[in-house]
C-alpha cells in the first residue's frame, strides 16, 4: 500500500516572540511506513510532531491527514488525535490517572465508548505492550521501561492508524531501547504506521523505511537510511554520527575490498558481504535449521519437551507475549531483540534455532528468511514447531 | 520517602486481595470500639488482633510496622505522663506542692484513667495502620466513587494523588543536587537553600500542570475520568474473619465495662 496518510505542504512555525521553529517543510508519509526524525536538539522535531495531531498549529502552510486538510475545531481535532496516537518524551507527563487500568481507559473513557468496550481497549493494549497483570499497580512504582509501555498502551488504547513517538528511547537502557523498538515492529507490522523522532542514529538505523534529517527547522535530507545516514557531509551537518555498520562497510570498500549488494543496514547483511567476498566458503558448512514456535498455539508442556531433546539449540523469543509466556515457562532466551537476523546468523554457523512468536509474526519470520534466501540463494529451512511430526527424526536443511 | 513507603506496602500486602469495603469497615469498627469502651482491655485486644493480622496475615515487616509506631507513642506517653501528673483522685501515691494552690500527684484514678487513654492510642493506631497498610489509596478511590463523592472532587484527588509523586520526585532530586553543592552547611545557606527549593518546587509544579492539561488534550479529554475496573467480590472467609473479629470484640468490650488497670 502506498497511499499517504499525512502530508505537509510548506508549513511554516515560529514561536511567540521567539525564533522560527519550522521554515517551510514540505513532505508526505505513506501508510504503514516506518518513519525516522532525526535531527540535533532544537532542530524543531518535536514542534513537528506536535503539529501531526494539532497539538500545535502551523502559522502557514496545510498539514493532511488522510487526504483531508487538518481542521482545528474541537470536534474535528478529537477525531484526528483518536487517529493519530501521540506519546510524549517523558512518559510521567503523559501519565494521569493513579493506577495503570485507569490510565490505559483514559482515552477510551472520553471517546465514549461503554464500559464493557472500555475494558476490551484496556486488556487488548496492556497484552499489545506486554503489561497484563499490571492493571491495579500505580504508575510511581513502575520502572521508566514499563512507564514508557503504559504511556504507549494508553494511546493504543484508542486504536489510532498513526503513532508518533517522541524520542522512545530516552532513559531506557540498551536492552529495553531495543524492547521498544521492537515493540515498534510489532505495533507497525499490525499495520500502523509509526513515526519516531530521536538521535539515536543506531536504533534508526536499521529499523525505518525512511529517515528524514532535520536541521534547525528545515529538512535536509529525505530518503531511504542507507543513502540518508551515508552521506558524511549531511550527517557532520546535522550533528550525528554515521552508523557503524555503514561506516565499516564504506571504509572496507575505500580499501577496494570487493563488497557485493546493497548497503548493510544490519550485522547479517554485513557478514552476507564479507562471506560473498569469500565466494562460497560459506556452502561447505551445512546451514541450520530455523523451527517457529506460535505460543497462541502450542502448549507449553510440548514446547518443553520439545526443548529438552534440543540440547544447546538457541532459543529467541519475538514480540512481547513470546517473552512472557517463555519467562513463564522458565525458557532461558538467547536472542530478545533482532531475533530473525541472530537466528539466521546462527543457521549459516550450521546451528539450529527455536524463534517463539505470535501469531501474526510466524509470517514475517518466513518472508524475512525467504528474502534473505533469494538475496543469498542460501536456503534456509524454516518450520513450524507444529508440523514437526518427528522431532528426533529432523532432516537436514536443504540447500540450492 | 515515607509515604511513598507506605503506599508501596500497601500495594504489595497480603490481604491485597480482599474486597476493600472488608478491610475500610475492619479498621472503622475497631476505632469506634475503641472509642465506647470504658475499659483499657477493648483497645488492648484489638490492636493485638489488628497486630497480628498486619503481621502475619498481610505479612508486613516487623520493624517498618514498629517505626510506625515511634511518633505516635512519643506523644502518648508524653500526653499519658501529663494526664497521670495532673489529674486526681482519691488513692494517693505521691504528691508534690508546687504551688500553693496547684500540686502534682500520682493516684490509682490518674493512672488507670492515663493507661486506659495510652491503650485507647494504640488500639487506634494499630486500626489506622491495618487501614493504610493493606488498602492503597487506589482503591479507596474506587470506595468514593461507589460512595457518591461528587466526581469533581474524585478527578481532582486522582489527579493529586498521581502529582504528589512526580513533584516529590523532582524536590527530592533538587534536594539532593543542593546537598552535593553544600547548600545546607551552615544556617543561613539552609534557609537559602530552602527557599530557592520552594521556589523550583513550585515552577516544576507549574510546568507539570500545564503539561497535564496537554497531556490530556492529546487524549481527546472531554471531562471523563475512567473509573477503576472491578471491585474484588466479598469472599466467604475473610467475611467470617470479619464478623468474628468484630463481635469477639464488642462481647470484650461489654464484658470488661468498668475493669480497670489497678
Amino acid at each position: 500500500m502506498s497511499s499517504i496518510i499525512l502530508e505537509a505542504r510548506d508549513i511554516r512555525y515560529r514561536y511567540p516572540r521567539g525564533m522560527e521553529a519550522i521554515g517551510g517543510i514540505s513532505f508526505h508519509i505513506r501508510r504503514r511506513e516506518k518513519i525516522a526524525l532525526v535531527g540535533p536538539n532544537g532542530a524543531g522535531k518535536s514542534t513537528l510532531l506536535s503539529m501531526f495531531n494539532g497539538m500545535i498549529r502551523p502559522d502557514s502552510g496545510i498539514m493532511f491527514f488522510d487526504n483531508q486538510p487538518i481542521q482545528y475545531d474541537n470536534k474535528s481535532l478529537r477525531i484526528l488525535r483518536k487517529r493519530v496516537g501521540f506519546v510524549l518524551q517523558n512518559p510521567d507527563r503523559q501519565i494521569i490517572a493513579p493506577t495503570v487500568y485507569q490510565d490505559v481507559a483514559f482515552g477510551p473513557t472520553n471517546l465514549r465508548y461503554t464500559e464493557n468496550e472500555v475494558k476490551n481497549a484496556v486488556t487488548l493494549a496492556l497484552q499489545q505492550v506486554g503489561l497484563d497483570g499490571f492493571e491495579r499497580r500505580p504508575p510511581h512504582q513502575l520502572s521508566s521501561g514499563e512507564k514508557k509501555r503504559v504511556a504507549i498502551a494508553g494511546v493504543l488504547a484508542m486504536d489510532p492508524d498513526m503513532l508518533v513517538f517522541d524520542e522512545p528511547t530516552s532513559g531506557l537502557d540498551p536492552a529495553g531501547s531495543e524492547d521498544i523498538m521492537e515493540l515498534l515492529d510489532e505495533l507497525n507490522n499490525e499495520g500502523k504506521t509509526v513515526i519516531i523522532s530521536t538521535h539515536d542514529v543506531e536504533l534508526a538505523y536499521p529499523w525505518a523505511d525512511r529517515a528524514i534529517l532535520m536541521l534547525k527547522g528545515e529538512i535536509l535530507r529525505e530518503d531511504i537510511p542507507e543513502v540518508a545516514f551515508g552521506n558524511p557531509e549531511f550527517v557532520r551537518k546535522a550533528h550525528l554520527s554515521i552508523p557503524t555498520l555503514l561506516e565499516l562497510h564504506m571504509e572496507l570498500e575505500k580499501r577496494g575490498l570487493p563488497l557485493q549488494g546493497k548497503k548493510p543496514r544490519t550485522v547479517l547483511d554485513m557478514m552476507h558481504s564479507i562471506e560473498m567476498m569469500f565466494e562460497n566458503t560459506c556452502c561447505h558448512i551445512r546451514p541450520g535449521m530455523i523451527t517457529v514456535c506460535n505460543v497462541d498455539q502450542e502448549s507449553r508442556d510440548y514446547l518443553s519437551t520439545w526443548l529438552s531433546r534440543q540440547p544447546g539449540i538457541s532459543v529467541g523469543a519475538m514480540g512481547t507475549r513470546a517473552k512472557q509466556c517463555a519467562e513463564n515457562s522458565q525458557i532461558r532466551l538467547d536472542f530478545t531483540y533482532g531475533v530473525i537476523d541472530k537466528c539466521i546468523l546462527k543457521a549459516l554457523l550450521g546451528e539450529d534455532s527455536l524463534i517463539m512468536t505470535t501469531e501474526s509474526m510466524v509470517q514475517r519470520v518466513n518472508q524475512r528468511v525467504e528474502a534473505y534466501g533469494k538475496e543469498s540463494g542460501i536456503h534456509i529451512t524454516v518450520s513450524l514447531l507444529e508440523a514437526v511430526i518427528f522431532p528426533d527424526n529432523r532432516g537436514p536443511g536443504g540447500h540450492i | 520517602m515515607f509515604e511513598e513507603l507506605l503506599e508501596d506496602i500497601a500495594q504489595k500486602n497480603g490481604l491485597r486481595e480482599v474486597n476493600t469495603y472488608l478491610k475500610l469497615i475492619t479498621g472503622l469498627g475497631a476505632i469506634l470500639l475503641c472509642l465506647i469502651s470504658t475499659s483499657y482491655i477493648p483497645p488492648l485486644f484489638i490492636a493485638l488482633v489488628l497486630t497480628g493480622a498486619i503481621l502475619f496475615l498481610a505479612r508486613v515487616d516487623a520493624k517498618t510496622y514498629a517505626e510506625l509506631f515511634i511518633v505516635p507513642i512519643w506523644f502518648a506517653v508524653m500526653s499519658v505522663a501529663g494526664i497521670i501528673l495532673i489529674s486526681g483522685g482519691h488513692d494517693i501515691f505521691w504528691r508534690w506542692d508546687i504551688l500553693p494552690s496547684f500540686s502534682l500527684s500520682i493516684t490509682r484514678e490518674s493512672i488507670n484513667q492515663g493507661m486506659f487513654v495510652f491503650f485507647r492510642v494504640i488500639g487506634g493506631m494499630s486500626a489506622v495502620c491495618f487501614i493504610s497498610l493493606t488498602t492503597p489509596m487506589t482503591d479507596i478511590f474506587t470506595v468514593f466513587r461507589q460512595c457518591r463523592v461528587p466526581e469533581i472532587v474524585l478527578d481532582l484527588m486522582m489527579i493529586i494523588y498521581r502529582t504528589i509523586f512526580i513533584i516529590l520526585d523532582q524536590v527530592l532530586q533538587i534536594y539532593n543536587a543542593q546537598v552535593m553543592r553544600l547548600g545546607y552547611s551552615t544556617w543561613h545557606e539552609s534557609i537559602h537553600s530552602f527557599s530557592s527549593l520552594c521556589g523550583a518546587a513550585f515552577i516544576a509544579s507549574w510546568n507539570s500542570g500545564e503539561d497535564l492539561i496537554r497531556a490530556m488534550d492529546a487524549r481527546c479529554y472531554d471531562g471523563k475520568f475512567a473509573i477503576m475496573g472491578e471491585t474484588r467480590p466479598v469472599e466467604y472467609i475473610p467475611l467470617v474473619a470479619l464478623c468474628a473479629f468484630l463481635s469477639i470484640s464488642f462481647t470484650v468490650v461489654i464484658f470488661s465495662e468498668g475493669i480497670t488497670l489497678m
